[in-house]
């Protein structure tokens, strides 16, 4: 196969199985700068985010047979392979990772500081529009996101019921979507 | 389930940031695979949320590329080592063959234990539908036997039928003359043709050594029709034919007599008189 510029989902997923250089260059060029957001917005830590995101491609290199279409798009899949690898690391990380994001006030916070690398117009438009989103609702989609927080674990941390834990995520997101569509 | 109620609720947005316990998270799989406006709902927040991820991007740096190829090559090549297979291959051959016998011992249990298994079930098999050809044959046979009584028992009515179709038959009971020793025998006599048919109604079988013996009246005295067989008072109800026809007979008389009959009955059991038509 050829490399274009740009795959479908099904194009995608049979080049990757041919396990090529170029497969894995037109992976790496498209994805990692979304995964290498996701595991960093995570870890928060840049030395290990880089260990992560190893990490992120070997599986996906690896995993790729497993992947099953019916399932949901194969972005999705690589998206969550990273935001599960990056929480387990966090996890195993433990008491000292904990202290870091023990309030929603520190990830809105260190959501602003995670700006500093290079990124893409499109991101840049697309963060503005994030930015937008009232703080409340940013950190409970980040908590849950980013830090792999339970509905249960959010209502506790930034104590609010978890009623009103799901109504926001709802409407953080339906604002995104809106904005998103603009 | 009301579903604007449950999208509102915001529970598929949980779902799809993976804020969901295990249990509801396999509830609401469910419910999205059951309910298509769920799945659409579903995949617009995906998408939102991929934008979301995409806000968040971040280049890693330059020398990430290729560390991480290098990271899947070495990857591979411990998979599928060539080096590692050439310093192996002499020093496996023997281990692998003493396994390769043990496995091949292994086969031959299984397949020993297999067949006896087999032959087990198969004999088991066998025997049992031996049995049931057996029943099947004994009950052919026990219906056989039915069926020859059955064309027996029609055509005995066949004949009492053809006897009751001729109008010339007359019925003659014949009664017991021994006080206290009810005994009786119906004669079918055809006056015109002189057929004459023996019903034994009640009749004990005679003792050894004696045998029944049937008798017309003419003309005032005994004539002798013949030894009356002990199956034919076996079967009761049997309608049997004598041998002899009878005419211008007044009456009918069995008496019992030594083997093989009398000229003349020397006891005579039952006696039933032809009525004058």
């Amino acid at each position: 196969m050829p490399i274009a510029a740009t795959y479908s989902e099904e194009e995608l997923v049979m080049l990757l199985k041919q396990q090529s250089r170029d497969a894995f260059n037109y992976l790496y060029r498209q994805y990692s700068a979304v995964l290498y957001g996701i595991v960093n917005k995570v870890v928060y830590d840049e030395q290990i985010a880089q260990d992560v995101l190893q990490e992120v491609f070997v599986k996906i290199w690896h995993n790729i047979p497993q992947y099953n279409p019916e399932k949901g798009r194969i972005y999705t899949w690589m998206i969550n392979i990273a935001r599960n690898a990056a929480i387990d690391k966090l996890r195993s990380k433990g008491e000292i990772m904990k202290s870091k994001i023990q309030t929603g006030e520190d990830v809105v916070n260190n959501v602003q500081l995670g700006m500093k690398t290079e990124q893409s117009t499109d991101a840049i438009g697309l963060k503005k529009i994030v930015s937008e989103l009232k703080p409340e609702y940013q950190t409970i989609v980040n908590l849950a996101y980013f830090k792999g927080y339970t509905l249960d674990e959010i209502s506790k941390t930034l104590e609010i019921p978890l009623g009103t834990v799901k109504t926001r995520m709802r409407s953080a997101i339906n604002l995104l979507r809106q904005k998103f569509n603009n | 389930m009301n579903i604007q109620e449950y999208i509102e609720s915001g529970i598929l947005e949980a779902y799809i940031l993976g804020a969901l316990s295990a249990e509801e998270h396999v509830e609401v799989a469910a419910n999205i695979a059951m309910y298509p406006e769920l799945t659409t709902e579903v995949a617009a927040i995906e998408a939102a949320m991929q934008r979301f991820a995409e806000s968040n991007a971040e280049q890693p740096p330059v020398h990430m590329e290729e560390q991480i190829w290098q990271a899947l090559n070495k990857d591979n090549q411990l998979q599928t080592s060539p080096t590692v297979q050439k310093t192996q291959t002499k020093t496996i051959v023997l281990p692998r063959q003493a396994h390769d016998v043990q496995w091949q011992r292994a086969a031959i249990w299984i397949a020993l234990v297999g067949s006896l298994a087999t032959n087990y079930i198969l004999w088991n098999q066998k025997s049992q539908s031996d049995q049931q050809v057996a029943v099947a044959k004994s009950q052919t046979d026990s219906m056989q036997v039915q069926q020859q009584r059955l064309t027996a028992t029609v055509a005995s009515f066949q004949k009492v039928k053809d006897m009751m179709a001729d109008t010339s038959m007359q019925t003659i009971v014949m009664q017991t003359v021994i006080k206290d020793k009810p005994m009786a025998a119906t004669v079918y006599w055809s006056k015109v043709k002189g057929d004459t048919y023996l019903m034994v109604d009640k009749m004990p079988m005679p003792p050894a050594g004696k045998q029944y013996q049937m008798w017309m009246i003419k003309d005032g005295k005994p004539v002798d029709m013949g030894v009356i067989p002990n199956d034919m008072i076996a079967s009761v109800n049997g309608m049997n034919k004598l041998p002899i026809s009878a005419t211008g007979s007044q009456a009918f008389a069995i008496s019992l007599e030594k083997e093989g009959g009398n000229p003349t009955p020397t006891q005579v059991c039952v006696l039933g008189k032809v009525a004058a038509i």
